[in-house]
């Protein structure tokens, strides 16, 4: 193309020549005038190829070459640049996975926008029962609809593993027999429930997960129809899931047995325990299935109306429920965070190419008079600003895998349970469409200044300058000054969300849980049902343990109660204050605990008023009753609750309040403080078991004499955990603590890339000044004037920087607030610490800059080009 | 300067089509028989020629092919092409309505007014 130009255009001037030596001038003459009077041949050239719409692949490969030559020539430069665009751009696209699996990515099960969840919701007063149903309004339901394929409920259920092993206790699920059937998930071996397998009465059949059956059962290639002892009685196996099965709303679950509830129990009205979803037939929409259960259950309302007044199902999509569990707004805020720090990392390496084009002016104006358009030279400069984010972006890559490894490494297992499609976070296709998606994104914006900045020069002004560097545009220096001074906004608003939700992170795990973890013991088990038919077997048992475990060495005080806190049990039941009549559909209900009378000062939970249970809250007297302090207050409204009684749960047992305690963190360290009803232990028998022991060193050095002393009252007994309190806790905590490493991780990247802006930044302005301060010295100025002159400007910048950051930050931090545990979102020793602490980093990064501009020889500098 | 150079772009298109529909022409041809058959009274700016030569062919109104010239030299020649056609005759018909136009305005006595 390009030699066919030439050649043309050759032609016409040889040809006008030759003209022009027929009319008499001279040879070698006739071709200069024709040369002359055909004007610029290179401009001509350029705008042919312009009006001809040159390929622009071409022009692309051109440019790509080049500028890989270009990358590769500067490699100090390359290597930073890429590095920081690699960490930037890997912390994204290692989250972004994360929230693919949670928000994006469909549930991984057949048409999942076809389930929908049932919860018993009361309409009068708006509470809902926290997903769950009574039986018998879902058994009649399940019966009754036209509008859904299939219904399914689940229950979760802590099962005593025996033989084969030592005693385990572990999480399940006891399943309707069509749970599998309905989320589409095929068994790896045998098979799943049939309806026969449902039904009270029917042989026990069980299925286990993959990791079970790897585990205790060592893989066993013959586990389908081997009977398992599961609670004191023979399973046998019917079947093994994948290990990828998982759903969120139940948790992590280790084996499934069937339902099979009794009839009594499938007529059971009162009682709001069971979650269900359905799966919608095809063609039924989401509000065709509401108006179906509004009028079922006006319908069983008028039937029922001592159980089902006021209530009606909250029909919600699985999907949706599923995303809005605990850790959703987590990760959302990791995600907005680490998108700030990517932004911080692009305006680095934006200045690091401003800094290099300054040094290119005068290629460009060169290539400028050789007639390059100026469309033609931004074209240029993009496409290299492309080259270099795309490097980064793959270098990215390497950085996400590490930081998708180490995430994971840092869950533990049976948070992975509650993940969203936690076996599908990976290096998949979204993921990498995300990260050439950003990549491009930010390639495009960041690499748009320089190329608009260098694209239009004066050449004649830029040509006539002595110095290969030019004194760079003011436009391009102010440039650099505003994505530095952006830069550090930015960063200062990771810094302060970061340090406001470490800061509550630590204050939520320091803060008083009401009770004194420290050196505590925890032994959970729970009785089976087949062994321990009496109440009195269950007092006897609790009495026989503690008693030994009381005479252990080492055991300053001891207690046991039916649920410790962060044990993951818990049990709720339903009061009414006698004497105060409920209103219609009102049914006051409050997290229940029976335990033993020393219970209270094994665990240092303090006396608020009356009295802790002692001797005589025996069995068989008239039960007494210790409330929380915040229940008192709300309860009671006022009223003094000791003396009044409540009557308790189904049975209507009326016990007296004597006690008022502290209140306690059950299950969370965010939680607010809440209602909590206890009762002696003695009067409200339990099978589940939670011993407490206080011991004056190190408690782990007592679980081994813990084991035994229950062993020795039961041999057989599975003990589900003995482990220290302060261990339960963290385990709980786990989610907050992996939110808290990272912000404290970006943070330090923030910072880290934020300092390096600004220290670019002045070493590349004292370098432009060299000649200015060479003259200022040698008209008589100090070294230290020189060096405060150039400090005084950086700082200038910096604190410009970090005044519009604390502005964002003061709105932006309220969108945290709900996160945030006894921090308020304005919390002034943050807003006050972090910018200082950017103002002494930024000192610091200018000092360097400033010191070489103070030793700076005014004879040299006179004379620097 | 640049207000005469704008109209002479256009009109230059023009030229250039009305020349090439007389005969097959290099560039350099091109140029000679514009000034010929506009008897020497028309200038042509000799490096806006070629720009303009490849921007018609871009738009598709002319071809080229190379071929050999008078004196046995290898030469680019440019032929009208049928769309070529068509668009010189509707821009002669644009331009002789405008003039028309133009010229009657000129002609305006007062009375007329």
């Amino acid at each position: 193309m390009e030699s066919e130009m030439d050649a043309e255009l050759r032609f016409h001037i040889e040809a006008f020549a030759e003209d022009l030596v027929r009319s008499g001038v001279p040879r070698a003459e006739a071709l200069r005038l024709a040369r002359i009077e055909f004007g610029g041949i290179e401009r001509a050239k350029e705008e042919c190829r312009e009006a001809r719409g040159v390929n622009f692949l071409e022009t692309l490969f051109q440019d790509l070459r080049f500028g890989q030559r270009l990358l590769r020539k500067a490699p100090g430069f390359t290597t930073v640049a890429v590095l920081t665009l690699a960490l930037g751009i890997g912390a994204n696209a290692a989250i972004f996975s994360y929230i693919d699996a949670w928000f994006i990515k469909p549930l991984p099960y057949p048409q999942p926008d076809r389930l929908v969840s049932f919860e018993t919701q009361d309409k009068k007063h708006g509470w809902t029962s926290g997903g769950v149903t009574s039986a018998a309004d879902f058994f009649d339901f399940q019966k009754q609809n036209t509008s859904f394929e299939q219904t399914a409920a689940w229950g979760g259920a802590s099962l005593n593993l025996t033989g084969d092993g030592p005693p385990e206790l572990i999480d399940g699920g006891r399943v309707s027999w069509n749970f599998f059937d309905m989320l589409g998930a095929k068994p790896i071996l045998g098979r799943t429930f049939t309806a026969e397998d449902d039904r009270s009465g029917a042989p026990h059949v069980a299925i286990l997960s993959q990791g079970l059956w790897q585990g205790r059962y060592a893989g066993d290639p013959k586990i389908i129809g081997r009977n398992i002892a599961v609670g004191g009685e023979a399973y046998t196996v019917v079947g093994v899931m994948p290990g990828t099965f998982q759903f969120p709303l139940m948790g992590i679950a280790n084996l499934w047995t069937p339902l099979a509830l009794t009839e009594m129990q499938r007529a059971d009205r009162g009682n709001v325990w069971l979650p269900a979803f359905g799966r919608l037939k095809p063609g039924v929409t989401l509000e065709q299935a509401r108006a179906e259960t509004a009028t079922f259950f006006a319908h069983l309302e008028k039937e029922f109306p001592k159980t089902n007044t006021n209530l009606t199902w909250l029909v919600s999509s699985v999907t949706h429920k599923i995303r809005k569990e605990e850790g959703g707004p987590e990760v959302m805020i990791c995600f907005v965070v680490v998108g700030l720090v990517l932004l911080i990392a692009c305006a680095n390496v934006a200045n690091l190419m401003l800094a290099r084009a300054t040094s290119r002016t005068r290629e460009f104006a060169v290539r400028g008079a050789l007639g390059a358009t100026r469309k033609r030279l931004a074209g240029q400069l993009l496409t290299e600003s492309l080259l270099l984010f795309l490097v980064g972006g793959a270098a990215s890559l390497l950085f996400a895998s590490w930081g998708m490894h180490w995430i994971e490494s840092q869950t533990p297992g049976h948070i992975r349970g509650y993940i969203v499609n936690y076996g599908h976070v990976e290096l998949d296709f979204s993921m990498l469409m995300f990260t050439l998606g950003i990549t491009l994104l930010c390639g495009l914006v960041f690499g748009f200044a320089p190329a608009f900045e260098n694209s239009q020069l004066d050449v004649n002004h830029t040509l006539k300058e002595t110095s290969g560097q030019t004194s760079g545009s003011k436009r391009g220096a102010r440039l650099r000054r505003i994505f530095v001074a952006a830069e550090i906004a930015l960063a200062v608003v990771v810094l302060i969300s970061a340090t406001l939700l470490v800061k509550s992170f630590i204050i939520s795990v320091r803060s008083s849980p009401g009770y004194n973890p420290a050196n505590v013991l925890v032994a959970q088990l729970a009785l089976p049902k087949t062994k321990y038919t009496e109440d009195s077997q269950l007092r006897n048992f609790s009495d026989e343990v503690l008693s030994r475990i009381r005479a252990l060495p080492g055991a300053a005080s001891t207690g046991v109660a039916s649920h410790v806190p962060f044990g993951g049990f818990g049990q709720g039941i339903e009061f009414q204050v006698v004497g105060k009549p409920l209103q219609p559909g009102e049914r006051p209900g409050a997290p229940f605990t029976a335990v033993s009378a020393d219970y209270f000062s094994t665990m240092q939970i303090g006396l608020v008023k009356g009295r802790f249970f002692d001797s005589s809250d025996a069995y068989g007297t008239s039960p007494s009753i210790i409330i929380s302090q915040t229940m008192a207050r709300q309860a009671f409204s006022g009223e003094d609750p000791i003396g009044k009684t409540l009557s308790l749960g189904e049975q209507h047992s009326v016990g007296t309040i004597v006690g008022i305690v502290n209140d306690i963190k059950m299950n969370y360290l965010r939680e607010r403080p809440g209602w909590h009803i206890y009762v002696p232990l003695a009067q409200f028998p339990s099978r589940t078991f939670g011993f407490v022991v206080r011991s004056s060193g190190d408690p782990t050095i007592m679980a081994a004499a813990v084991r035994d002393a229950i062993w020795a009252v039961d041999r057989d007994q599975p003990i589900s955990s003995v482990e220290p309190l302060e261990n339960l806790i963290a385990v709980v905590n786990t989610g907050d603590r992996l939110v808290a490493d990272l912000m404290v991780f970006f943070s330090f990247l923030a910072m880290f890339l934020g300092a390096i802006g600004i220290y670019g930044v002045m070493a590349h302005l004292v370098s432009q000044r060299i000649h200015e301060i060479g003259i200022r010295m040698a008209l008589g100025a100090s070294p230290v004037h020189v060096m405060s002159m150039v400090l005084g400007q950086g700082l200038k910048l910096a604190l410009g920087g970090v005044a519009a950051g604390v502005l964002a930050a003061l709105g932006a931090t309220r969108l945290l607030a709900t996160q945030l545990y006894q921090v308020t979102p304005t919390d002034p020793l943050t807003f006050i610490g972090v910018p200082l602490l950017f103002a002494i980093v930024a000192l610091a990064a200018c000092y360097l800059p400033a010191w070489r501009g103070m030793r700076v020889d005014p004879l040299v500098a006179l004379r620097y080009e | 300067m640049d207000k005469q150079l704008d109209l002479l772009q256009g009109t230059l298109d023009m030229l250039i089509l009305k020349a090439v529909s007389l005969g097959a022409l290099h560039g350099y041809g091109i140029l000679l028989r514009i000034q010929q058959i506009s008897k020497d009274r028309l200038e042509i700016q000799q490096g806006s020629l070629y720009p303009a030569l490849y921007r018609l062919e871009h738009q598709g109104w002319i071809a080229s092919e190379w071929g050999e010239s008078e004196n046995k030299r290898k030469a680019k020649y440019y032929r009208l092409s049928a769309a070529g056609k068509r668009r010189l005759q509707a821009e002669s018909e644009k331009w002789n309505r405008m003039a028309k136009v133009i010229a009657g305005i000129l002609q305006t006595t007062p009375e007329e007014v």
